[in-house]
């Protein structure tokens, strides 16, 4: 394994819930300009491990080394609902250091190509509250890039897009893939297994191969 | 974004000015003018004003209706959006930030209440200072928004934090606090220890007369600040990463 290519190493991930154990001695690694996916049925503990690998949860025991910048798009929406479109990407821009001076520019085409690219320039000043569910989860997977991250880490991002919005989520994966960024999409399923490099099973815990 | 999110909430905003002018309603439509004497707690045990009922009543309910309405809304500036707000964390801000963020909407609330609810006290009668009524106000703002701040931080439901709110805020701010009651009260102590105690004092003192209330300040400030460090503690260890 040569892990200056790596831009993630997880190991012996263990959590338990109790007596209830979740994941069992995860371990995996994920490299620069890798795309892979992680499926399970409800309930495997895909959710439990992404909150893990970004920090919303502590692991009983294992180690995580990430090396870069991540985004996390999360299966709820988690966006300010009584904020408009425009106003969700400068809270978040803020959040990642985008909207100080010095990058105000580059902050300004990254916005410019994600409005563009998703298509949200009709509803830069239409409140949350007020979209349609797929149009919510669009804007959840982009506050999720506006950095352009060294790896993506998304979970179930594409549930609830409307076809043209999934050309759009490859299209742009590709991109950042031929760019040298990672990506590890989790899912009930894989559909277009050869968009991979990798896919993973999780089942009763255990993480094997697909 | 905090303030456009909660200037946005229109029918909140009628209801947090339209809420103090309905209790100072009540007040003057269901109490008399007599001339009531009650004990100025926290001067001495000796010290007595005689003030009209329902002077005296506009300033308590005036003091309350603010603590009440501050602790909801701070409950609520605390749980609204409590997922959202670990996500920017993830990605970048510091707890202290968003909490910070949270701290100054909250004080503009509590001064436009407390301004509000002691403006409108000149229309029913005019306070011996009125400066200093506000001030006690204000402090019962800020002695129940930190309370309403380390509500929220502790208790994820709404219904939950509702519930504790309620349950301190009526029965000290909208009972155990006014003089009327406390000059009869067996158990004078735990009104002495209660949050709403030196605020309601500051207010009192301020309303009809000019002794000085300079300890009851120093003890109100205390008791919000206690309030605010426990939230403070206790929201950043619910928002830390894992990391």
């Amino acid at each position: 394994m040569d892990s200056k290519k790596n831009i993630l190493e997880v190991e012996g991930i263990q959590k338990a819930y109790g007596k209830n154990e979740v994941l069992k001695d995860i371990s995996f690694t994920m490299q620069r300009g890798e795309l892979a996916g992680i499926v399970g049925e409800n309930g495997a503990g895909k959710s439990t491990l992404l909150k893990i690998l970004v920090g919303l949860l502590k692991p009983n025991s294992g180690r995580i080394h990430l090396d870069g910048t991540f985004g996390y798009c999360p299966q709820e929406l988690l966006v300010f609902e009584t904020l408009n479109v425009q106003e969700n990407f400068l809270y978040f821009a803020n959040a990642y250091g985008l909207y100080s001076k010095k990058d105000r520019s580059l902050w300004k085409e990254n916005s410019n190509y994600l409005m563009k690219k998703f298509k949200f320039h009709q509803y830069e000043e239409v409140l949350v509250s007020n979209l349609s569910g797929g149009t919510k989860q669009k804007l959840n997977f982009s506050l999720s890039i506006l950095h352009f991250p060294d790896i993506l880490i998304l979970d179930e991002p594409y549930s609830g897009f409307d076809w043209e919005t999934y050309l759009n989520f490859w299209d742009f994966s590709k991109e950042q893939k031929d760019k040298g960024k990672s990506l590890l999409i989790v899912s009930h399923f894989v559909y277009d297994k050869q968009k991979f490099d990798k896919i993973y099973k999780l089942k009763n815990g255990v993480l094997e191969c697909a | 974004m905090t303030i456009k999110e909660l200037y946005r909430n229109r029918i909140a905003i009628i209801l947090l000015l339209l809420i103090p002018t309905l209790f100072y309603a009540l007040i003057v439509l269901t109490t008399s003018d007599r001339i009531i004497a009650f004990k100025l707690a926290s001067i001495s045990e000796e010290t007595f004003v005689q003030v009209s009922e329902e002077s005296e009543s506009l300033i308590f309910i005036g003091l309350a209706v603010v603590g009440l309405l501050t602790s909801f809304v701070a409950l609520n500036l605390m749980q609204k959006n409590f997922d959202v707000n670990r996500r920017l964390i993830i990605c970048g801000f510091h707890s202290s930030e968003i909490i910070l963020s949270k701290l100054i909407v909250l004080v503009g609330v509590i001064f436009l209440i407390g301004l509000y609810a002691a403006l409108m006290l000149l229309l029913f009668f005019s306070p011996e200072y009125l400066l200093g009524v506000l001030l006690g106000f204000v402090l019962g703002g800020y002695v129940y928004g930190c309370y309403g701040l380390l509500i929220g931080s502790i208790f994820k439901h709404e219904l939950e934090g509702i519930l504790f709110i309620v349950l301190l805020a009526n029965i000290d701010a909208g009972w155990l606090q006014n003089p009327n009651y406390y000059a009869e009260a067996q158990s004078k102590i735990i009104i002495r220890y209660l949050p709403a105690f030196h605020p309601s004092q500051i207010s009192i003192i301020s309303g009809f007369t000019d002794y000085s209330f300079a300890v009851s300040f120093i003890l109100s400030i205390t008791y919000g600040a206690v309030f605010l460090i426990a939230a403070l503690i206790i929201f950043g260890k619910r928002t830390r990463t894992k990391k």
